[in-house]
Order: structure tokens, then C-alpha cells, then sequence
């Protein structure tokens, strides 16, 4: 299926965003344009502190950019924008609030009623794999089910586009693995745009239908790549590995 | 039976097994010396002994002081401590959470807060006194000052450090500047509320204390007075142990009601 | 291009002067809103005082009270010493009894927080101390010392006790395991572990106990001198209200406040210096 079928759901136009920090102007994101194809799972691929969370605030609305325009399907947009929700890189679950209050954050904050917001947050709890959870407290899960709230939390507001700040960072390995086919089977059961920000390598292989491939610091796009591999992907496929050498000798050194 | 438990273990075990028996010994020993210590200090001077102490206390349940017993002081205490802290807890936490939130509130009412809160409560008693003589208002007046400040200050910082992250996900969600504040900072602050509740109550039952001492007809202060110009040293020992009890009564029910409000802290506290 | 990173720079430049003019703005801003919130409360303490709505019997005019202290610089009466001394005799008081109070209770507490045994032999007796209020000591201080310098030390002393012990004892039971660890496999001895690992990384907790109980030493030394004392600011204070003297109770408030903020900025300042290294 070629790309330029694909309808466009996100355009970044330019964007750039720099700090002022001790008194010196410092760039942090440098001239980014992106197309994010509809329902495509898109990883943006970067070493450590080279502007990632930055660009994904960017899109989010956390932050605003000091050059650079978004769109929308087509429309341009500023700020925060209820089609566009995100998870965490720090979970930033609330510990004062059980898994369902949580999951259903979005919701209530957006004036659902009650019955409503709980069948909504019910059905990702479920889909994340979390049932009979709903009453714990985040200080009671691990690390991996902590996250898959927080997947749930962002699903439950309905949004077209899901953005993911290096999700499983802070994950073990094992359970990483786990995870990622966890996103994966989420992302095929109920279809989304997903921009996934990762440092991660082998996870941006695995994942992507697409990888940006950013410089580091400011961050710049350096290379896209289209994986066209058959899902699930199996890490120890020639072509995987040979993908994944090729992204490797391409990525910048973190400082 | 304890000689068979410790033939199984090894030297380095059994060594162990010992010195926790120790260390259960060790508080009783302590008690017991603190006792004999009292005992015969009491022996050599007119110093009450704790028998004598005990016996007072008997006395204070039949024969009241002033129309109470030591339960009826202990509750008009309370009753002076929790009509101040009502108080507190409501408009103490409602300015603790607007200089915590508006910035520009904050530098209007710190300096003036800062300064308020360098005078010790108690030296507030005597201004209270001139202006408002010595009945029951002017007591939870002085109890509100002295245990205002630990609310306020508490639930201004609880505010003020509320996580970046959270409110993020707020905007994430569309939350208005309403709900940024009632769904996520109020709530987000409010261990460090509930730190500053739990010190305003110590800080209340000191303080209603040295107000009933410089004047008053009842409560536990007045008892401890009441002792010291009768010349009644059981009194006043008996009065302290009260207060003491009574004090760690306190700690151990807000901490309760802590828990039993912020079910999330209780992990912190483990 | 050369032109083109010429504008580039121009702009940054522009830039940084506007965020440091914006700083400097709500910089000036909160200054006066700050001297505004303290002018406003001086403001409506002198209508108060002025305007006859407060009976001047109880308030005294700002102003009186500058006036009073500048008097009472040099005149004793009516409670018997001039300011000079009030102040000396009631630091003298609160120091020595704070002083006393960081020699005893620090110690004791990193040592209880080291040595088990030690702690559960004096647990208790800390226990049965720690919930009685410091000014409820009052009378059995005086039956023992009278209501001379020592009583009124002894009273501080209860007061700022408490919060020395309780923040060393929480601060070396903190120590981190790995570095004592790191110490025992270089064949250090208990003691010496003690000293040169549990002490150091008990001393922020064990300053910010000092800093709540020289706040703690300063406000019962108050109540201290109102209830046993014959000299001292808080002495002063009951003297102004037994001979209905308002501008005299106020301006011992003013006076206490103000040491308050005096010896809880030096205590920061000394904290700064000593944990500077913390902070990094
Ligand atoms: N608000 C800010 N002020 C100043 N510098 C910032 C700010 N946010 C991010 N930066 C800087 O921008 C760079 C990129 O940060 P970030 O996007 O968090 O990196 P990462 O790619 O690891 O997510 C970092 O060097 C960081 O210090
Ligand atoms: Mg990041």
C-alpha cells in the first residue's frame, strides 16, 4: 500500500522551539516537519535529550512553539486539543485516585455523567488487561500495570491521536517486552493514530509502521524509515536485525 | 522449650536470639528505674511518690475541683481546642489555598503572614486579655492564633509544589483553571493539608494550655495552676500525665483519621 | 546566510531583554504588592486607632509604639528594665536552655538511633517526656529552681529538646545501607562508622530539628516568663497589661516578633553555609 494514499491526520509545519537558559538562546527542536499518516503507528526515534519530549508537548499543547504550525486533518489547531491525548513518560497516574478513578479522569472532567464514564472506563480497564483492578491504588501496582493504566486513562477520553512518551523507559526488560506486545495488541484492537517517542532501538523496529529518525540536540529529522514487516515481528528475523543495523549505524551518540 | 529452639541454631543465630530478648528487657528495666528513682527522691524531700500520685488521681474522679472532675477539665480543654480548630481547618486552609494557588495573593499577604507568624502564640495572651477579658472567646481566639500558622503554611506549600505533571495531564484533558484546582491540586496537596492539620492540633492542645494557666476556671491547665498555688504536687503531676495522655491521644487520632481519609499516604508511612 | 544569522542573533537578542524586562516586572510587582499588604495593615491599624472605633485604651497608633520604643530604650519604667536589658536576660534564657537542648538531645539521639540497645532502654522514658507540653513543666520548675535563669532554661529546654532528638534519631536510621556496607567491607569498626557514615549523613534532618527548636525555644520562653520570671520581654508584656499599658504589650510583640525573624534568618544563613554542599 503505498504512503501517499494515506490521509494525512497530523501535520507539523516548521516547528521549532528554542530556551531561554542563563541568559543564551538554546534550540531544542530545529525546523520539524512531520506528515502522521490516519491510524498509523509512528515512532519517533531519538538519543537522550535531544528534543523528543519537547516535540511531543508541542503536539500536545503542553507547551507553545516559538515557530512552526500544527493541523489536524487538514485544519490548523494551537494549544491543547481534545482529539489528542497522551501518556506519560513519568506515569503521572494520580495516587490519590484508584485505577478506575483515574481511568475515568478524562471523562469526568469533560462533565460525563456518571454511569457513562464508568462503562467507558470499565471498557479499557479491560481492554489494558486491568480487570479486577479497579479499586487499587497506583502505589499497589507494578511498573507495567501502572503503565497500562495510563494507556487506559488516555484511551477512556477518546482521542484521535495518541501520543506515548517513552511509555516502558523506566520498565524492566522482561516486562518491556511484555508491554510492547501489549501496545501492540491494543493499538490492533482498537485502531488509533499513535505517535510513539522512544530512545529505544529495537522497540522503534518492533513498533513502527514508520520511524523518524531525530538528530540530537536541537532535534532535527534525520532519516524516515518505512518498516513493511508483517506483525508480530520476530526480533530475530534477518531483515528485523538488518533494519535494525542500518537505524543503528544512522542514530547519533547521546552525550 | 527455649533451650530446645536454640540448640538448632547456629552460634551467630542464637546470638541474635539473645539480644532481641535484651532489647525486650531493656524498656521494662528502664521504666522500673525511673520508678525507683522517683521513689526515693520522694522519700528525701516532700516531693509526692507515685503511690501518692496514684491516690490523687482516684481522688480527682470522686472529689471535683471547681465542679468537675478531671474528666469534666479534660473535655472543657477539648471542647476550647476543637471550637479553634474548626475555625482553623476551615478558614485556615481556605487562605492556605489562596496564597498557595494566586501568586499575586502570595506576594500580598507572605511578608505580612511571616511577620504575624514570628510572634509566639503566647505572646498574644496578654493583648487577647486587655481587649477581650477572660471568658471562653478570648480562649479559642488565643488557641486559633497559635495553631493557625502550622495550617496555612502547610497547605500554602502543599499548593505551591503541586506536581507540574499533574496539572499537565489536566490540560491533556481540557481542564479548566476550576478544575485544575479542585480535581488536581487541592487533592494532590492534601497529605501536606493533613500534615498541617495533624501539627495545628499539637500546637492547639499546647497552646489552650498556657492560656488556661494564665487564667481561667476550668479546663487542664487551670488544674495545673490550681495545684501549684495549694501547693498540691500530686495535682500537678497527675494534671501533666493527663495532658500527656491525652496529647498522644490526640496524634494518634488524626493520624487515623488520615489514613482512614487519604488511604494513597498510608504506603508513604510505612 | 551571513545575513541570515545576523537577523537570527538580532532576534535572539531581542528576545533574552524581553524575558529579563518581564522578570524584572513581576520582580517590581511583588515587591509592591508585598510593601502594600504591610502598609495596609499599618494603615488600617492607625484608622483604627485614630478614628475613636477602637477605644484608645485598647490600641495604641503606630507611630506611639516607634515612640515608645525609642523611650523605653533608656527608661526602665514601669516594668523595671529598660528594652536593652529585657532583650539580653531573654536571650540569655532561650540560648542557654536551646544550647543545652542541642548538646543533650543530639547526641542522644544519634546515638539511640545507632545502637539498639541503647534506644530501647530509653525509649520509654522519651516517650513518657515527649507529649507533655513544655510550659505544663512550669510549675514543677518552680517548686524545684525557683523562677530564676535555670527554671526558665529548663522549661526552653523541654521545648527545643524534643526536636532535636526526634530529627537526628530519624536522620541516622536513614543512613543508606550501601554505604555502610561499603564501610564494613573496608574493616571499619562499629563506632567508627558511626562517626565518619551515620553522623554526616544524619546532619540536614538533625538542622532542620535544630531549626524547629530554636522557633520552639524562642516561643515558650515566652510563656516561661509570663508565668515565672521577674524580668525579660515576656515579663515585660504581662507588666503592660497589669498596669493597662496597650502601647507597652504591643511593642513587646513587636519586639519578640521581630528577634523571631532575626534568629530564624541567621539559623537559614548558618544552614547554608554548613549543608552548602548539599544543595549541589
Ligand atoms: N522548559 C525548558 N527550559 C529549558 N530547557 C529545556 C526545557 N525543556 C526542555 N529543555 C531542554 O531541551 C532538551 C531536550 O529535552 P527533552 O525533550 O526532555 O529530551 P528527551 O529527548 O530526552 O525527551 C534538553 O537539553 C532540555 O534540557
Ligand atoms: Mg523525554
Amino acid at each position: 500500500m503505498p504512503m501517499d494514499k494515506k490521509k494525512v491526520k497530523l501535520r507539523l509545519e516548521n516547528i521549532s522551539q528554542s530556551y531561554v537558559v542563563n541568559n543564551e538562546v538554546r534550540d531544542a527542536v530545529s525546523n520539524v516537519s512531520i506528515d502522521v499518516y490516519d491510524n498509523e503507528f509512528l515512532v519517533i526515534l531519538g538519543p537522550g535529550h535531544c528534543g523528543k519530549s519537547v516535540l511531543l508537548n508541542i503536539i500536545g499543547g503542553l507547551e507553545k512553539p516559538v515557530e512552526g504550525n500544527k493541523y489536524i486533518d487538514g485544519v490548523k489547531f494551537t494549544g491543547s486539543d481534545k482529539r489528542i491525548g497522551m501518556v506519560f513518560q513519568r506515569l503521572a497516574l494520580m495516587p490519590w485516585k484508584t485505577v478506575m478513578g483515574n481511568v475515568e479522569f478524562g471523562p469526568r472532567l469533560a462533565g460525563v455523567d456518571k454511569a457513562t464514564r464508568r462503562k467507558i472506563a470499565q471498557k479499557y480497564i479491560d481492554l489494558v488487561g486491568l480487570k479486577g483492578f479497579e479499586k487499587a491504588y497506583p502505589h499497589q501496582l507494578s511498573g507495567g500495570m501502572k503503565q497500562r493504566v495510563g494507556i487506559a486513562r488516555a484511551y477512556a477520553n477518546s482521542p484521535e491521536i495518541l501520543l506515548m512518551d517513552e511509555p516502558f523507559g523506566q520498565l524492566d526488560a522482561q516486562t518491556r517486552i511484555v508491554m510492547e506486545e501489549e501496545i501492540q495488541r491494543i493499538w490492533q484492537q482498537e485502531k488509533r493514530t499513535i505517535i510513539f517517542v522512544t530512545n529505544n532501538i529495537e522497540e522503534a523496529v518492533y513498533l513502527g509502521d514508520r520511524i523518524i529518525l531525530l538528530s540530537k540536540c536541537p532535534a532535527r529529522v534525520k532519516q524516515i524509515y518505512e518498516i513493511n514487516l508483517p506483525r508480530p515481528r520476530n526480533t530475530m528475523d534477518p531483515e528485523f536485525l538488518r533494519i535494525r543495523r542500518e537505524v543503528s549505524e544512522n542514530t547519533d551518540l547521546a552525550l | 522449650m527455649s533451650r530446645v529452639k536454640t540448640a538448632a541454631m547456629s552460634s551467630s543465630e542464637r546470638k541474635a536470639y539473645y539480644l532481641n530478648r535484651l532489647y525486650m528487657i531493656l524498656p521494662v528495666i528502664s521504666v522500673l528505674l525511673l520508678l525507683l528513682l522517683w521513689t526515693t527522691a520522694s522519700l528525701n524531700s516532700d516531693f509526692p511518690s507515685p503511690v501518692e500520685t496514684w491516690n490523687r488521681l482516684i481522688e480527682l474522679f470522686e472529689r471535683p475541683i471547681k465542679n468537675k472532675t478531671i474528666i469534666g477539665h479534660t473535655l472543657a480543654s477539648l471542647t476550647r481546642v476543637f471550637l479553634a480548630l474548626a475555625f482553623n481547618w476551615t478558614f485556615g486552609i481556605a487562605f492556605g489555598i489562596l496564597i498557595g494557588w494566586n501568586k499575586k495573593c502570595r506576594a500580598l499577604f507572605t511578608p505580612l503572614f511571616n511577620a504575624f507568624r514570628a510572634v509566639p502564640p503566647l505572646a498574644w495572651i496578654p493583648l487577647i486579655t486587655m481587649w477581650f477579658g477572660i471568658g471562653e472567646f478570648p480562649k479559642a481566639l488565643t488557641v486559633i492564633i497559635g495553631s493557625i500558622a502550622a495550617v496555612v503554611v502547610n497547605t500554602q506549600a502543599g499548593l505551591s509544589n503541586v506536581q507540574q505533571i499533574y496539572l499537565d495531564v489536566g490540560t491533556m484533558f481540557n481542564a479548566n483553571v476550576r478544575q485544575k484546582l479542585f480535581q488536581i491540586a487541592i487533592p494532590s496537596a492534601l497529605d501536606a493539608i493533613f500534615a498541617g492539620v495533624r501539627t495545628s492540633t499539637s500546637a492547639a492542645w499546647m497552646v489552650v494550655l498556657a492560656a488556661e494557666m494564665l487564667g481561667a476556671k476550668s479546663g487542664v491547665g487551670f488544674l495545673i495552676t490550681r495545684g501549684m498555688d495549694s501547693m498540691d504536687m500530686p495535682l500537678v503531676l497527675m494534671s501533666m500525665a493527663v495532658i500527656g495522655i491525652v496529647g498522644a491521644m490526640l496524634a494518634v487520632v488524626t493520624q487515623f483519621a488520615e489514613r482512614l481519609i487519604c488511604p494513597w499516604t498510608r504506603k508513604r508511612s510505612n | 546566510m551571513a545575513q541570515n544569522t545576523k537577523t537570527r542573533s538580532n532576534q535572539n537578542n531581542e528576545r533574552i531583554a524581553l524575558i529579563q524586562k518581564q522578570r524584572k516586572r513581576t520582580q517590581v510587582q511583588n515587591t509592591m504588592l508585598a510593601a502594600s499588604g504591610i502598609l495596609g495593615f499599618i494603615l488600617i491599624w492607625q484608622i483604627a486607632a485614630v478614628s475613636g472605633l477602637v477605644n484608645s485604651r485598647y490600641i495604641a497608633k503606630p507611630l506611639e509604639i516607634v515612640n515608645l520604643f525609642i523611650v523605653k530604650l533608656t527608661d526602665p519604667n514601669p516594668d523595671g528594665a529598660v528594652l536593652g536589658v529585657n532583650v539580653m536576660s531573654s536571650l540569655a534564657v532561650s540560648l542557654s536552655g536551646f544550647g543545652l537542648a542541642v548538646l543533650i538531645g543530639v547526641p542522644l539521639g544519634l546515638f539511640m538511633g545507632w545502637y539498639r540497645g541503647f534506644d530501647s532502654f530509653m525509649r520509654p522514658i522519651f516517650e513518657i517526656i515527649r507529649p507533655i507540653p513544655p510550659v505544663s513543666w512550669i510549675p514543677l520548675t518552680i517548686v524545684w529552681l525557683g523562677i530564676g535563669l535555670k527554671a526558665k532554661a529548663i522549661i526552653v529546654f523541654f521545648a527545643a529538646f524534643v526536636p532535636c532528638l526526634i530529627n537526628s534519631y530519624t536522620g541516622i536510621k536513614q543512613t543508606s545501607e550501601v554505604l555502610i556496607n561499603v564501610a564494613k567491607t573496608c574493616g571499619a569498626s562499629n563506632f567508627t562508622i558511626f562517626r565518619k557514615v551515620g553522623i554526616p549523613s544524619a546532619m540536614t534532618l538533625t538542622f532542620a530539628g535544630i531549626k524547629v527548636a530554636i522557633g520552639n525555644a524562642w516561643a515558650t520562653l515566652v510563656a516561661a516568663e509570663m508565668l515565672a520570671a521577674s524580668s525579660g520581654l515576656g515579663y515585660m508584656i504581662l507588666m503592660g497589661r497589669q498596669f493597662g499599658r496597650v502601647d507597652l504589650v504591643i511593642l513587646g510583640i513587636v519586639v519578640i516578633g521581630a528577634i523571631g525573624l532575626v534568629i530564624s534568618k541567621l539559623i537559614d544563613m548558618l544552614e547554608n553555609k554548613v549543608l552548602g554542599w548539599k544543595k549541589l
